[in-house]
Order: structure tokens, then sequence, then C-alpha cells
């Protein structure tokens, strides 16, 4: 447990010394431009377009972070070759894996918290006082946050066993096709037999859908979210990433580092 | 030393000159453009069901996009008087279908499509699609119900189906008790002057939107002068009646003490009387321009 603390606060504090927290001002830039902006180019919006917006900007910025680094994560350790440096120290290979993904998955937890302050804030600058509906806002956060989970576990995945180019391809290819996992189950008006059906409706649940954590079309509109169905997404991304983590760390121990 | 800073300088000429170069250049790509560019009005992607598609988990913000894409659109057709409005509706279809929750697009885009030219596209059916579409998504939320009857008595004439949308309406809870008083006016009456001015005074004293107030405001301007004409011209008739000729100016009228004075439009200018006796707004009031549009 203290190895993969220590692995963890060290992704973190590299994250932060790459200054992945940067694109914080990007986002604050983004909201005020929203702020000031929408209110003069539409009508009755301005409060929608201030939470979807910030919130597609958590998730897009966040969703990058989560490719892009989770994949550098492994890959750039043996690249630099600090990775034989730290196994020959007392560390297990999945020790290291869970160390990088905690770490990361902290870094992101951070630009996330730090992105929905902004968002709070560019709120209460069209319209203060808050109302208690917009506390939803912070579920669709959360939710956000698990999918990013899920994500940095797959990117992980992938890194362990193919190049960075291929793993940030098929870490999107995956977060794409997850998204559209549950129109596999329903697709219609295509010529397919019962076994091409049946294959389809397979895929369409071992794929992690995405849509899961997506609650933007409610919050925005200050509907709530269901406390089971949070539970339920949460469950759901925990589980879906012991799996991951799982595969991803029996690949790594098999992977001839030599 | 000196070479640097005369090279500097050089740089800095052929840079802003270089500029200057584009700009011009632009503004003549700009005119030529025209010639390139298709007449029609045009917009990539209709089909809302794949514009949901492709924006993946971010349908709220695409949709609230393609409604600013729609405000626009009908904010610079309005300004330019162009009134070929044919990409309103497939704009406020994808927007609706991309964030089927959106109040805005679905209350502002009816009265769009439903004014009639210049100030919307004349198309009141298509209101009426878009609005029994809002309440299909948002069953809870009342004025989409005042909005339809609003779109079936001003624009489609019908007012028993008018009637009918504020009586459904007047079921939710949450409605204003008028809903149900509007329902029966109008069964009862059909178009009734009075009834219009309750509407529009609605329209007015809810809207938060300047443009929409705006022209709530004309409305119930043109309204209030059909309302003082019509009983200058009561008077008018009654005049004539006991005179045996019709009045050529209102002060006879008041003199005959049918009219307690000389009344005046909401803009403060006094009505005459036309050359067949009948009332009318002032030339010099602004009204009577929007007055004569509307009569026509």
């Amino acid at each position: 447990m203290r190895n993969i603390r220590t692995v963890a606060a060290n992704t973190f504090r590299e994250a932060v010394r790459d200054r992945v927290l940067y694109n914080l001002v990007f986002f604050a830039l983004l909201m005020m431009g929203a702020a000031i902006l929408v209110g003069q180019i539409s009508i009755g919006i301005e409060q929608d377009v201030i939470v979807s917006l910030g919130l597609t900007a958590i998730s897009v910025i966040g969703i990058l972070i989560a490719v892009f680094l989770g994949v550098a994560l492994v890959s750039k350790e043996m690249d630099k070759r600090t990775l034989y440096a730290l196994l020959a120290k007392p560390v297990k290979r999945w020790e290291f894996l869970l160390g990088k993904f905690f770490g990361l998955v902290m870094t992101l937890t951070v630009n996330t918290a730090a992105m929905a302050a902004g968002l709070y804030l560019a709120l209460w600058t069209v319209k203060h006082p808050l109302l208690k509906s917009d506390a939803y806002i912070l579920v669709a956060v959360y939710l956000i946050l698990l999918k990013l989970a899920v994500i940095v576990a797959l990117a992980l995945l992938f890194s362990c066993f193919t190049t960075p180019f291929l793993a940030i391809l098929f870490s999107a290819g995956i977060y794409v096709a997850g998204l559209f996992a549950a129109d596999l189950r329903t697709v219609k008006g295509v010529d397919l037999d019962s076994g091409s059906l049946r294959l389809m409706r397979g895929i369409s649940y071992l794929l992690p859908n995405f849509q899961n954590f997506n609650v933007m079309g409610a919050v925005v509109h200050g509907r709530g979210v269901p406390g089971v169905f949070v539970w339920q997404a949460t469950l759901y991304a925990l589980v879906y990433i012991a799996i991951i983590l799982t595969g991803a760390a029996v690949v790594f121990s098999r992977r001839n580092l030599k | 030393m000196k070479t640097r800073a005369i090279a500097g300088m050089f740089l800095a000429v052929a840079v802003t000159a270089g500029f200057l170069c584009v700009w011009r250049l632009q503004e003549g790509l700009d005119k030529e453009r025209s010639k390139v560019e298709s007449e029609r009005d045009d917009l990539a992607l209709r089909s809302p069901a794949l514009m949901k598609k492709l924006s993946l988990e971010y349908a709220p913000l695409v949709g609230a996009i393609y409604w600013t894409r729609a405000v626009q659109y009908y904010g610079l057709k309005h300004y330019l008087g162009d009134q070929n409005l044919e990409l309103l509706w497939p704009l406020l279809d994808i927007s609706s279908t991309l964030d089927p929750n959106l109040i805005v697009a679905y209350r502002f885009g009816a009265m769009f499509l439903s004014d009639a030219p210049p100030r919307g596209a004349g198309e009141p059916e298509k209101a009426v699609e878009l609005l029994e579409r809002g309440i299909k998504a948002n069953p809870d939320y009342w004025r989409f119900y005042q909005d339809l009857g609003n779109v079936y008595y001003f624009d489609e004439k019908n007012y028993l189906k008018a009637s009918q949308a504020f009586e459904e309406g007047s079921r939710n809870p949450a409605a204003m008790p008028w809903m149900k008083i509007m329902a029966a006016k109008i069964a009862a009456e059909g178009e009734s002057l009075e009834t219009s001015y309750a509407l529009w005074l609605d329209v007015y004293q809810t809207t938060t939107n300047k443009d929409i107030r705006k022209n709530a405001e004309v409305h119930l301007r043109l309204v209030k002068a059909e309302m003082d004409i019509r009983e200058i011209d009561k008077a008018a008739d009654l005049y004539a009646q006991k005179t045996k000729h019709r009045a050529t100016r209102i002060s006879e009228l008041v003199q005959a003490g049918l009219l307690p004075g000389q009344l005046g439009d909401p803009d403060g200018f006094a009505y005459v009387l036309s050359e067949q006796g009948k009332a009318e707004p002032n030339a010099k009031s602004p009204l009577r321009e929007e007055w004569l549009r509307e009569k026509k």
C-alpha cells in the first residue's frame, strides 16, 4: 500500500511539474468569454450555455489529459529507463501500475475540482444568487470524474502492450465506441442474422458504456439525478476499472522489459 | 548593431506591408465570394438525428450553439430585410432534437416561425409542430399551451383549437388562473380586441427578452389603437344616423357629445377621420405605417 501511495504521489507531482494544470487558464478564459458573449448573441440560454460549456470543457480537457498522460505513464518511464531503477526496488509491477493510476486520477480530481469551482464562479456572475438546483452540477462533475478514471485505466491497459500512438488511438476509439454501446443493442433496419445481432449485443456489454456517466442534459436544465443512478454508475465504474486494471497488471507483469 | 536595427526595421515594415496586402486581398475575395457561393442559404447537416449522434455526449452544448445560430440567422435576415427564412425551421428542428428541454428554442422559435412576414417566417403550422414537440418533451411546462393557443388565435385564426389549447394548459396545477378564463372567452367570442390585448399584455409582462418585449409592445399599441378607432367609428355611425351626414372631423363628434374629448393614439397623436368618415391614425403618427401594414 505504501508503495502505491509513493508512486501515486510522485505521479501527481510529475504532472504538476509538467504544467498539466496550465489548462485551467484556458478554461478560465473560456468561461469568462462565454459569460460575457453568450448573453449578447443569443436569447435566454446564458445559464444553459455556461453550464453545458463548462461541463463539456471539464469533460474534453479531462479526456485529453486522461488519454495522453495515461498512455505516457508507462511508456515515458520505459523510454527514460527510470522504470528499471524503480522495479529494482521492492515495488511490484502491479503496485507500480496502481500507483500510476491513482496518481493521474488525483491530478484529474484536482483539475476537475478547480474547473468546477470556475464553472460556479462563472454561473454566479450571470445569475446570483445560485439556486439549490445548481448543486446538481456537482453530480455531473462527479460522474465525469468517474468516466475519466475509466479512460485512465483503459489508456494504462493499452500502453502496457502497444506503442503510445496506438494506445492513444485505441483509448480514443473505445471512448467513442462506448458512447454508442447502447445503440449496438437497439440497432434496427440492418439486414443482420440473429448470430450477428447476438454478437453485437455481447460487444455492447463488453464496451464501457460512457453514456452511463452523462447527465448533462438533465443538469443543464436544473433537473436532479436519482441517487440510485449515481450509485449504480459509481459501482459500474469501480467494477469496470477493477477489470481493466487487473488485465493491465496481468499484461504488464508478463511483459518482457529487457 | 546598426545592421541589425536596419534589418529589424525592414522586417517590421515588410510584415506590416504584408498584412496590408492580406487585408486588401481579403476585401477583394469577399467581393468575389458571392459569385462562387450558391445563392440559396445552406445548412450542411440537416438531419437532427445525425447531428445528435455526431455531437457525442455534448448534445446540450451543440443544441445551444444551434439555437444561437437560429437567433443570429433570424436577426440577420430581419436586419437585411430579407424575408426568406427557409433555414429557420431546420435550425430549430436540430436545436430542439439535440436538447429537447431547451424551452427557449420552442417558445421563441414558435414566435419567429408563426409571425407573418416581415416579422417572421409566416409558417404557423411549423410553429404548432414545434410547440407540440415541446409539450411532448416537457409535459409539465404549461406556458407551451399558452404559446400554442396564441399561434392558433393570432396566426391560424382557429379559435376552437386556441380555446382547446388554453383549456388543456389550464389543467396543469401550476398554470395561471387566467388560462381557464381565456379558454372560455375565446370559445365564446372568437377573436376580440380585448382578448388580443390581454394575450399580448401577458407576453409583454412575462418576457425577459427585449426584442420580444418590443414586438409585444408594438402589438399592444396597435390593438389599443384599434380599440380607440372602433369607439370613434361607433360614435361616427351614431352621428351619421342622427344628422344624416358623416362627420369630417372628430371635433364634431365631441361637440355632439358622442365622444368625451379628442382621443389620442398610444403615441399621443390625435386620431383623424378619413374622407369616408372612418377613424384612422394621424399621418404624423409613427403608428400609422404599422397600422396600415396590419390592415393589408
